[in-house]
């Protein structure tokens, strides 16, 4: 039973934080078609940026998490200035590729001006404690990042259905053209678009630093590939997909884990990915997606 | 769906006229296109140390491997990032078949199947290999023929992530993370010339038949193809089998030319770097994947020099890792920001040597007139 | 209040409208009439500023607009009803109307008129919580007019209000038409539907093949029959 509970916060943690990067993908692509391969390295920019922090004497975890946060906010919508506006109107194919580009530069840059040895981030280990309710033993980075996760896709979901900012972004995942009509300024939506998501990957970074206690150039690259198979099997596009993609990921991962024996405990990625594979072939179009004829028009 | 691929095969074979004109028309083409390689090669063997040889056979198997990546990615209009996995495939199956026994004992002692006390000609491992390459081609190209775009590229990037991880894990079979010696090398750099043009001739071939054509034409606007009774699905198929055959061929040759593999090698730096030489080459075209090759590859040697740390007025610069990676994604971006048809843009060699002589500029492409045409109708 | 002076619109080597200069005074309902691909809608996107003007200008309320973004062009008052109505589906009604206000500053005056067209469409009040996606043409094509408002418009661009909905719903939307003409609002109504947009128009232009073709009263058009004919093909 103890064995039970602990594997079941397990999934859910894991869940919980690929949920929160894949939405952050899933907000962008459902508004510009935009399949940010750089999302991971929004997580990375944020964590580098706890790193020179300390470096330069910050001491306090709060601020940290406060400075994560934002430098992940700010990250993401330089990126669209920087990189993604040349090819707002470009085919998809063309904005995949683009952000594809800014991963690799922005990875090697780190590997240029750092290193690509991982570098130690002590500040927030302070959040990795284990917790003893009775005869058990949780821990609490698990059950914040749970409850954070949770607090933050509420008020996602508040933000999209009450604010007039939020109910463009819905409108405009559907219809941009028309928004404009309504007077919501393009770039206005793709900026909220931006900042939402980088706010997301920088929530997610928070807890991979403490879980971690270190960074490398390439930390947020492989969680993204993961959240994107998330937004896949979700439905790519659709935000409860893509939350719903995430968790389903991290039980299935952690189900592996449990349900092969140690001897496999390498291939768990290849099970995974087979298994979501498998998955798309009676579904292509992922468990909560529309499925849309190209050229549907929206009535 | 995918059974239909076949189908539209035994088509082909039974309509030969016509064709034939056409399809001397793009073996000249694509000889024209792998001319400037073939004289390239016979510069620096004449005239180069045998280090630049060794570099343009290296060269040459990341040629295959963008011609390859190019018959899928370009005609299908899809974002392609596991073309690698086939290439580690075929070089690993190679490796596993070809072999020799003493090596074997050594490396892959326990090996399933019996495969340690296997040994097979070259040759014959070579065809085996690609008959594996086909196989997993065959079964990864039914899922992703179904999928939308970005899930197809999603999906092409799992696929090479469970082929890393598989190689990396089943140390049995793959000897893992440590390089796997001991394969014959039995091809230089002649035969990998001979490969890369047979490469760049069946690319050609490919993107202007009639089955090229309507791929093209369904990926640049779907309904319209879909009314001229375009089967894009098995299209889509038929390019991802190509392509990764030509790929898995990469690997083969490069195996059989270095002798010792590692995973790694097939991992995401190939993947980077083969995908933002098509792209600066420009992705629609073979010229465009070969002048990428030839750009990106004299630009990453000169970059190598620097990063290894060079000597400038007597001072040993330090090394300066990670300098190519951001050339290479830096290359990615500016090319989509500022030419997304690639240095080569969207003619091939013979046919901007034919629109220098004529004034007429020739037919257009077809598969954009096709669809401009439907275009105006709809 | 709305000047068009020798516009054109360009799509890569297609020209849709070439030449083409119209106005539209104030608390007038001006009708431009013309076939399928005659030009109409593109002059349109380009009033509204989707679509960049290659050539001429736009004027609105004496002020050259023709380099103003779409998204700066309705807080001017001018405000467009898309051609086939493009409610967004996956939001409510509600939704869509407060999205309609969102350049309002005022959240009395939207919650006041909110309830006005709840009233005048009963329909959309019922509806309330749905989404859109869910009405039928007819309750869509008046949520996307309501929307309009929504914006306090000083002049609304009505583009195809007929399309694709039974006649005896195009009359009820001409009636609701005629009526905001009544109140002092400006129109400019494009539509294939000459006899029903001709009903409260005080001037008529005639639109094919990309450049003006008539340009008057409505009368000589509903009078002369073999001129109507001519222009819109039935």
């Amino acid at each position: 039973m103890d064995y039970f509970l602990q594997q079941l916060l397990n999934a859910l943690a894991f869940g919980a934080e690929y949920s929160l990067v894949a939405l952050g993908l899933a907000v962008v692509f459902s508004i510009m078609g935009l399949v940010n391969f750089a999302h991971g390295e929004i997580i990375a920019v944020s964590a580098y940026t706890v790193l020179f922090a300390v470096a330069l004497g910050l001491q306090s975890p709060l601020l940290a998490i406060l400075l994560a946060v934002v430098a992940a906010g700010v990250v993401a919508i330089a990126f669209e200035r920087v990189a993604f506006r040349p090819v707002r109107n470009a085919p998809v194919t063309t904005g995949l590729l683009t952000a594809f580009g800014v991963s690799i530069v922005v990875q090697n840059l780190f590997v240029l001006f750092v290193s690509p040895k991982p570098q130690a981030v002590s500040i927030l280990n302070g959040i990795n404690q284990i917790w003893f309710v009775g005869p058990l033993a949780i821990s609490a980075l698990q059950v914040m990042e749970l409850v954070v996760a949770a607090v933050t896709i509420v008020a996602l979901v508040l933000f999209l259905n009450k604010s007039t900012l939020g109910l463009a972004m819905r409108a405009a995942s559907r219809d941009f053209a028309t928004v404009r009509l309504m007077g919501v300024k393009a770039n206005r939506v793709i900026a909220a678009a931006f900042a939402i998501s980088g706010t997301l990957a920088g929530i997610a970074a928070v807890f991979i630093i403490a879980r971690r206690g270190s960074v490398t150039p390439d930390m947020g690259f492989s969680l993204v590939l993961k959240a994107f198979v998330a937004c896949v099997i979700g439905g790519f596009g659709s935000l409860a997909g893509a939350a719903a993609g995430g968790m389903l990921l991290g039980f299935i991962e952690v189900g592996l884990l449990v349900a092969l024996p140690q001897e496999y405990g390498g291939l768990r990625d290849t099970f995974t990915y087979l298994l979501i594979i498998a998955l798309l072939v009676y579904r292509p179009e992922g468990l909560l997606g529309r499925k849309v004829e190209l050229g549907d028009k929206e009535i | 769906m995918a059974t239909e691929a076949p189908a539209a095969v035994r088509q082909q074979a039974r309509t030969p006229s016509g064709s034939g004109r056409s399809l001397a028309r793009a073996t000249l083409g694509g000889i024209v296109i792998a001319l400037p390689v073939l004289v390239l090669a016979a510069v620096i063997l004449w005239f180069a140390p045998t280090y630049y040889v060794r570099l343009a056979t290296v060269a040459l198997v990341n040629l295959i491997i963008v011609v390859g990546l190019q018959t899928f990615m370009g005609n299908s209009n899809t974002a392609h990032l596991g073309h690698s996995a086939f290439v580690a495939i075929g070089a690993y199956a190679v490796a596993i078949l070809a072999t020799p026994l003493n090596m074997k004992k050594l490396s892959i002692p326990d090996a399933p199947f019996g495969l340690s006390h296997v040994v097979l000609d070259p040759v014959v491992a070579g065809a085996v290999a690609l008959l594996v390459v086909g196989v997993l081609a065959a079964v990864t190209g039914r899922i992703i023929a179904r999928l939308s775009g970005i899930a197809a590229t999603i999906v092409s990037l799992a696929f090479l992530i469970v082929t890393h991880s598989t190689i990396l894990n089943w140390t049995d079979l793959f000897k893992g993370n440590q390089g796997f010696f001991g394969i014959p090398r039995v091809v230089d750099i002649y035969w990998m010339l001979a490969f890369a043009t047979l490469s760049i001739v069946a690319a050609r071939i490919f993107k202007d038949s009639k089955y090229g054509l309507q791929l093209r034409a369904s990926a640049q606007s779907p309904q319209a193809a879909a009314a001229f009774g375009v089967n894009a699905k098995g299209l889509r198929f038929g390019a991802w089998i190509l392509s990764g055959l030509i790929c898995g061929l990469a690997g083969i040759l490069y195996a059989y030319f270095v002798g010792t593999i590692s995973p790694r090698v097939f991992y995401f730096h190939q993947v980077m770097m083969t995908l933002a030489m098509l792209i600066l080459g420009g992705m629609g075209t073979v010229t465009g994947a070969v002048t990428g090759v030839i750009a990106l590859s004299v630009l990453l040697e000169f970059i190598r020099g620097i990063e290894s740390g060079v000597t400038v007025a007597g001072i040993q610069l330090p090394q300066v890792l990670g300098l190519s990676g951001v050339a290479l994604g830096a290359v990615i971006v500016l090319s989509m920001a500022f030419r997304p048809d690639g240095i080569a843009g969207r003619y091939e060699l013979d046919e901007q040597i034919a629109r220098l002589f004529s004034r007429r500029p020739p037919a257009s492409d077809p598969s954009t007139a096709t669809v401009e045409a439907s275009r105006e109708l709809l | 209040m709305l000047t068009i002076e020798g516009l054109r619109v360009s799509y890569g080597a297609i020209t849709a409208v070439r030449d083409v200069s119209l106005s539209v005074g104030e608390g007038e309902l001006v009708a431009l009439l013309g076939p399928n691909g005659a030009g109409k809608t593109s002059t349109i996107a380009a009033v509204s500023g989707l679509v960049p003007a290659q050539a001429g200008r736009i004027l609105f309320n004496g002020e050259d607009v023709t380099r103003v973004q779409a998204e700066d062009r309705i807080r001017r008052g001018l405000t467009v009803t898309p051609e086939g109505r493009r409610v967004f589906a996956n939001l409510t009604v509600g939704e869509n109307l407060r999205l309609g206000a969102a350049i309002r500053r005022d959240p009395r005056g939207v919650a006041d008129d909110l309830e006005r067209f709840l009233e005048l469409f009963p329909v959309l009040r019922e509806r309330y919580a749905q989404p859109a996606g869910t009405l039928s043409g007819g309750e869509q094509q008046m949520l996307a007019i309501s929307r309009s408002l929504m914006s306090r418009p000083k002049m609304l661009l009505l583009d195809e209000p007929s399309l694709g909905l039974a006649p005896q719903i195009v009359a009820r939307i001409f009636d609701f038409i005629g009526g905001l003409k009544r109140e002092g609002l400006t129109l400019l109504v494009v539509e294939q539907n000459a006899e029903q947009a001709l009903r409260f128009a005080d001037r008529a232009y005639v639109m094919s093949s990309g450049t003006l073709r008539y340009s008057g009263p409505p009368g000589d058009l509903l009078d002369d029959h073999g001129l109507l004919k001519l222009y819109i093909g039935g």
